[in-house]
């Protein structure tokens, strides 16, 4: 997976919820309304197309402020 | 009844309460699948009644990889999956003193690791499906104190904190998980007590009865049915002994 896939299960998830799109990489989350049960809900589908499950810490989640660093996280969860 | 048309798994529903869960909810128009290690002939009666609508696999509850592909292999023969009953569980009567390590081990992995693994299964795929319900078979001695019990009740404690961190975690994901909390039944497990150890609990149950799989059947169809709103409660079923 490549980011911008990662990115449009973000939207995904924003879309189902009613929330606007993700504006850029620097949107706050937390200004955007994307919050850590809709993080969770990226993990799983991320698992499902990786094919493998995505361990980490809540303490990891809870570090993640903007868009680029969901993205970055993924991303590096992804490689493993 | 509350719960019709759902696509529900029970775990150990090849005898006992689990069975009586099981019937119950196929009687009612439910398509519902269950595990167990060990096969019984009530599995081959359900199978003929209900056709499709009934799903039995041999599977060791703390077989992770087995237990996730029986959560995707039950949501692929019923076309989703709505509600899981944890119901498999082991009993005790040793003081911990005199019990022995593989017991301790044997009731942790089926009474703790075994709920834990198809929770978690299950809640990855309710995560994707926009909600479910969750309902644990938790017993009065995770609240109150027994001789005798302590590694069984200590795995009845876990689950009630356990369903009380994971109603934080999912709630906002539509999926409702509560625990039902049985007093001492009429059971396989409750048959390792004495007579007058049983006449003893009857005459301290304000209700004079003990419960029976029906009364327990009874709180689990109104948990799981989604009508309810009730989130994070463990709700006992004990004739009022703990009241």
């Amino acid at each position: 997976m490549i980011r911008s896939d990662i990115l449009d299960l973000m939207n995904m998830v924003m879309k189902k919820r009613g929330r606007e799109p993700l504006a850029d990489e620097g949107q706050s989350t937390r200004e955007a309304g994307f919050r850590s049960l809709d993080f969770s809900e990226v993990a799983l589908r991320i698992e499902s197309k990786v094919g493998r499950e995505l361990s980490f810490e809540a303490a990891s989640m809870r570090q993640i402020e903007t868009v680029k660093d969901v993205l970055d996280f993924f991303e590096e969860a992804i490689k493993g | 009844m509350h719960t019709q048309n759902q696509s529900i798994i029970v775990s150990g529903g090849s005898r006992g309460l689990g069975l009586h869960l099981v019937s119950r909810l196929l009687e009612a128009g439910n398509k519902v699948a269950t595990f167990a290690r060990s096969h019984t002939a009530a599995m081959d009666d359900l199978s003929a009644k209900y056709g499709d609508a009934f799903y039995f696999t041999p599977l060791d509850a703390v077989d992770a990889p087995g237990v996730t592909a029986f959560v995707m292999e039950v949501s692929d023969r019923f076309g989703g999956l709505d509600s899981v009953v944890n119901n498999a569980a082991i009993g005790q009567d040793q003081l911990l003193m005199h019990t022995d390590v593989e017991t301790i081990q044997r009731i942790t992995n089926i009474n703790i690791v075994g709920p834990t693994l198809l929770t978690r299964a299950a809640i990855k795929h309710m995560m994707l499906s926009g909600g479910g319900n969750i309902c644990n078979i938790s017993s009065i001695c995770g609240s109150r104190g027994y001789a005798g019990l302590s590694v069984y009740a200590g795995s009845k404690g876990y689950l009630d904190a356990m369903m009380r961190a994971l109603a934080r975690e999912v709630g906002e994901a539509g999926i409702f998980i509560n625990n039902v909390a049985p007093g001492f039944f009429e059971s396989e497990m409750s048959s390792v007590l004495r007579p007058e150890q049983l006449d003893t609990i009857k005459r301290r149950t304000p209700s004079g009865s003990l419960s029976n799989d029906e009364n327990i059947f009874k709180v689990v169809d109104l948990v799981i049915s989604g009508t309810t709103n009730m989130q994070g409660q463990v709700v006992f079923v004990d004739g009022g002994i703990t009241s």
